[in-house]
């Protein structure tokens, strides 16, 4: 015996510090080369990915991880970004076709792009196992498909108990997370407000979480309905301000989904150079995200404001 | 009871044909578009105690406006519950969910369905959406309702990619595999109606839509279609199921032409919400909803 006491167990929790920054700070810090990426639909993390999208050069290839995607990955794929896709659906929803993604995968425009598919729910419990530390769970979706058939990293197992099959799923880790969520505080207490996905397992699956929200809130308005945080502070890295951060999509009791907008950005990704001509305008053309709300404008941002909280406002019955 | 109408369009038959198969108190998992049109008429008609649930974390929304996604922050309206996906999903894989709609580009005779691609998986000809939902849905709803266009190429032989199961191979064939859920129970085109046999779980058509030729019909199956001796002509809709779908989908952006309207039309697209609010309170007082 040394008489040296055991050393100490480092935990993964991140501090109850000051984490706001800028989007263009957070991608920076967080976003590296070959980075595999994590991201969910409900609610669409805009003005995270298109800051992405301008540090392109810089961060050349990302690998995403998705449950569903409407645009945000295609945002990515289009900007020559994406290597690989692990999803259960990327396409356009109402907005409907999405050339940019059939582009890549059976053109290889503007880089060839590996698909990796799942079921929706097979894919949603890969971040739920990351999230309890398991390397893998089951689930009964999947079976008996061509899913498993093309897709090695699924496996049909009897259950080790009752025999009965299963569809086995990796866990799956994201080096980062991207969110946007309605509010959080200043150390990264995160309240999700409406149906929410599943952004709750993608941040405790993920090395690092940046959250963009729609307003900054005190700790202590935290504190007044806790059962509604959804990230509590020690899964969160970054806290990015972005109102409106979530356009042409929706973000509940803020602001509705700009229909119009986003059925025309589709109409112009049905060429790569369309594709770049709106990136051109909208991306590149903006430096961050409050000059991409003043291109689009603030006005129409607001009208669609007025016209959510005319339908439901958070804390009232309408 | 309304009347039968004959000013109806064929999306709108289709519709008003699924909401048919939705019985009163039952849960449903409903994607937007199409099945979102059937789920509202049987709401509003002959199931007031069914409810939706929807893919992204909500379950019996009652909106005053129309839906844009199943992830949409319309489905949070007046819901009974909003939060996660792994809730609805879990629900379903346990056996709470007793019909589900779903579609495809491609079918076979025991309602396997294709939404992942044309061609050889590796190589595409045309990459599509991928499962999403559908597969979840199929695995494990207690019944599963097929809605999708019927063009003479899509009802094949074999689908280049089981994406979502139906009756798989045959009788059996789903508890073999594991499969929790009932499987597919209708099949709405079109064309007609399809169910499945008990004994063989293939496809037989039950029911041919108004006008709709017996003969164009067979020629737009690639296998040899089992016919019902029963075959009848699909039901009309009611001038009442009409009359609901017009009221929250007036542009018919589900069942028409409405997106090519409202692409770059911010102005018309907000007058159709802000328009939406009296006719709907009207709509839900009238049938003692509000």
């Amino acid at each position: 015996m040394r008489y040296e006491p055991i050393p100490v167990q480092e935990g993964r929790a991140k501090p109850p510090a000051y984490k706001i920054m800028t989007a263009k700070e957070a991608i920076t810090k967080f976003i590296e080369e070959d980075c595999y990426m994590g991201m969910t639909v409900s609610a669409a993390p805009a003005s995270l990915i298109w800051e992405m999208v301008r540090q392109r050069d810089r961060i050349k290839t990302l690998d995403l991880v998705i449950t569903s995607q409407i645009g945000m990955s295609s945002v990515l794929i289009g900007s020559g970004l994406v290597r690989k896709i692990e999803m259960g659906y990327n396409w356009g929803g109402i907005e409907g076709e999405d050339k940019v993604f059939r582009r890549a995968v059976e053109k290889g425009i503007p880089r060839p792009l590996e698909v990796e598919d799942y079921s929706n729910f097979g894919a949603a419990m890969r971040w739920l196992a990351a999230s309890m530390n398991l390397d893998s769970i089951g689930t009964k979706s999947q079976l008996g498909s061509d899913i498993i058939k093309y897709n090695p990293r699924i496996k049909v197992i009897n259950d080790p108990y009752t025999g009965r099959p299963v569809s086995m799923v990796p866990a799956s880790r994201p080096d980062v997370a991207v969110i946007h969520a309605a509010r959080a505080d200043e150390i990264g207490n995160v309240q999700c407000l409406g149906l929410y996905g599943n952004t709750d397992t993608l941040a405790r699956a993920a090395k690092h979480v940046i959250v963009s929200v729609e307003e900054i809130i005190t700790s202590a308005e935290i504190r007044r309905m806790p059962n509604l945080t959804t990230i509590p502070y020690y899964y969160v890295d970054a806290i990015v301000h972005a109102p409106f951060g979530a356009h042409w999509r929706e973000s509940t009791y803020y602001y509705h989904h700009d229909l119009p907008y986003g059925l025309d950005v589709y109409r112009q990704f049905a060429t790569q150079e369309g594709y770049e001509a709106w990136a051109d305008k909208y991306v590149h053309g903006t430096k961050d995200w409050d000059e991409y709300c003043q291109l689009v404008g603030y006005d129409r941002l607001n009208r669609l404001r007025l016209s959510e909280n005319k339908y439901q406002k958070f804390g009232e019955v309408r | 009871m309304s009347n039968y109408t004959k000013d109806y369009s064929m999306p709108e038959l289709m519709a008003v044909t699924v909401a048919r198969e939705i019985r009163d108190g039952e849960l449903a998992f409903i994607g937007v578009g199409m099945p979102l049109m059937a789920a509202t008429v049987a709401k509003f008609t002959h199931a007031p105690n069914f409810n939706m649930m929807v893919e992204y974390g909500a379950v019996g929304p009652a909106p005053l406006r129309l839906q844009m996604c199943v992830n949409c922050a319309v489905n949070n309206e007046r819901a009974y519950f909003a939060g996660s996906q792994r809730e609805v999903m879990s629900a379903q894989q346990s056996g709470f969910v007793d019909i589900a709609c779903i579609s495809g580009a491609q079918i076979d005779k025991y309602g396997n369905l294709n939404s992942t691609c044309i061609g050889d998986y590796h190589h595409p000809k045309v990459r599509l959406a991928g499962s999403g939902g559908a597969n979840d849905l199929a695995s494990s709803a207690s019944r599963t309702v097929i809605m999708m266009r019927q063009d003479g190429r899509n009802f094949v032989n074999q689908v280049d990619y089981l994406t979502s199961p139906g009756h798989l191979g045959g009788p059996g064939a789903r508890e073999k595999a594991g499969l929790v859920g009932g499987g597919p129970a209708a099949v709405v085109t079109t064309m007609g109606v399809y169910r499945f046999d008990n004994e063989t779980r293939e496809m037989f058509l039950e029911k041919i839509h108004p006008g709709v030729d017996l003969e164009k019909l067979k020629a737009a199956v690639q296998w040899d279609l089992a016919i019902s001796p029963n075959l009848t002509e699909t039901e009309l809709p009611t001038e009442e199921q009409v009359m609901v779908m017009r009221t929250l989908d007036p542009l018919a952006v589900y069942l028409g032409t409405g997106r090519q309207t409202l692409s770059g039309d911010f102005e018309a697209f907000m007058k159709m919400f802000e328009n939406s609010y009296q006719p709907m309170v009207t709509l839900m007082r009238s049938k003692g909803m509000m």
